[in-house]
């Protein structure tokens, strides 16, 4: 596919390679585990302390009007 | 002093999940992330008043949180986060075999990058950042930012023995899309 593309753009230009010009892109296996380890830390439950830390900060606030 | 909004409390909620994923990557300790993830969102909310509305509100956060980190870091007299014996451990990484990388030897290569190469991948390659915005939060020249992600990437390929991915010879290729398919 765009094998061929890859090749020719590998020798001189070497700073964007991959299909998009994106050395970090899907193209790129350390590309796709970065996207893999944040993906799955960014889906992590969320503990409800900040839920919490928030409602404080709201009540804690100096009395005036809301919004 | 002006109250917050709820729509400024609504957006912050919104960006916990993002603001931990970046502590995460930074701390490489999930209690000591939650922690600075809880300072950000103190600081946040004291200085609400200094974030324009229609900027990017996650690259604000970062900003507030990367500060907190690197302040204390400072204050603790940089304490050295891994151990030589864990990280010597960690060296020992088999060759990515049919492509197929697994993710804890991922996560123990980016443990060992220094946490400038660190960050700059997280925020380029993973937290969906601009280089401009990159540059931005760690309050770096564009060009340090790519330089910075060049060589984190390249570390990267050595610890994790990935050759060939600036080759693309016919291996690599069919290397791709095994690993592809296995995503």
């Amino acid at each position: 596919m765009k094998d061929m593309t890859k090749e020719i753009l590998t020798g001189a230009a070497g700073r964007r390679r991959n299909g998009s010009g994106d050395p970090l892109g899907p193209n790129s296996e350390i590309g796709r585990k970065l996207k893999q380890y944040y993906d799955e830390l960014v889906s992590d439950d969320v503990p409800d302390r900040f839920a919490q830390l928030l409602r404080q900060l709201e009540r804690t606030e100096p009395a005036q009007k809301k919004d | 002093m002006a109250a917050v909004s709820q729509g400024f409390k609504t957006d912050l909620l919104g960006a916990i999940p993002s603001l931990r994923a970046f502590a995460v990557s930074l701390t490489q300790n999930a209690d000591k992330a939650d922690d600075l993830v809880q300072e950000t969102l103190v600081k946040a909310w004291d200085k609400h008043e200094s974030f324009q509305p229609g900027t990017n509100l996650k690259a604000w956060l970062f900003t507030i949180l990367r500060n907190e980190f690197y302040s204390q870091m400072r204050k603790r007299g940089r304490e050295v986060q891994d151990s030589d014996g864990i990280m010597t451990a960690r060296l020992a990484v088999h060759p990515a075999q049919h492509g197929q990388l697994d993710l804890k030897d991922f996560r123990g290569a980016l443990e060992q990058l220094p946490e400038d190469q660190r960050e700059a991948i997280i925020l380029i390659g993973a937290s969906g950042f601009s280089y401009e915005e990159a540059a931005e939060i760690c309050g770096c020249a564009v060009g340090t930012i790519k330089s910075r992600v060049s060589r984190a990437r390249t570390r990267l390929q050595e610890i994790l023995k990935i050759s060939g991915e600036d080759e693309y010879g016919p291996d690599a290729i069919s290397t791709q899309v095994t690993g592809t398919a296995a995503h």
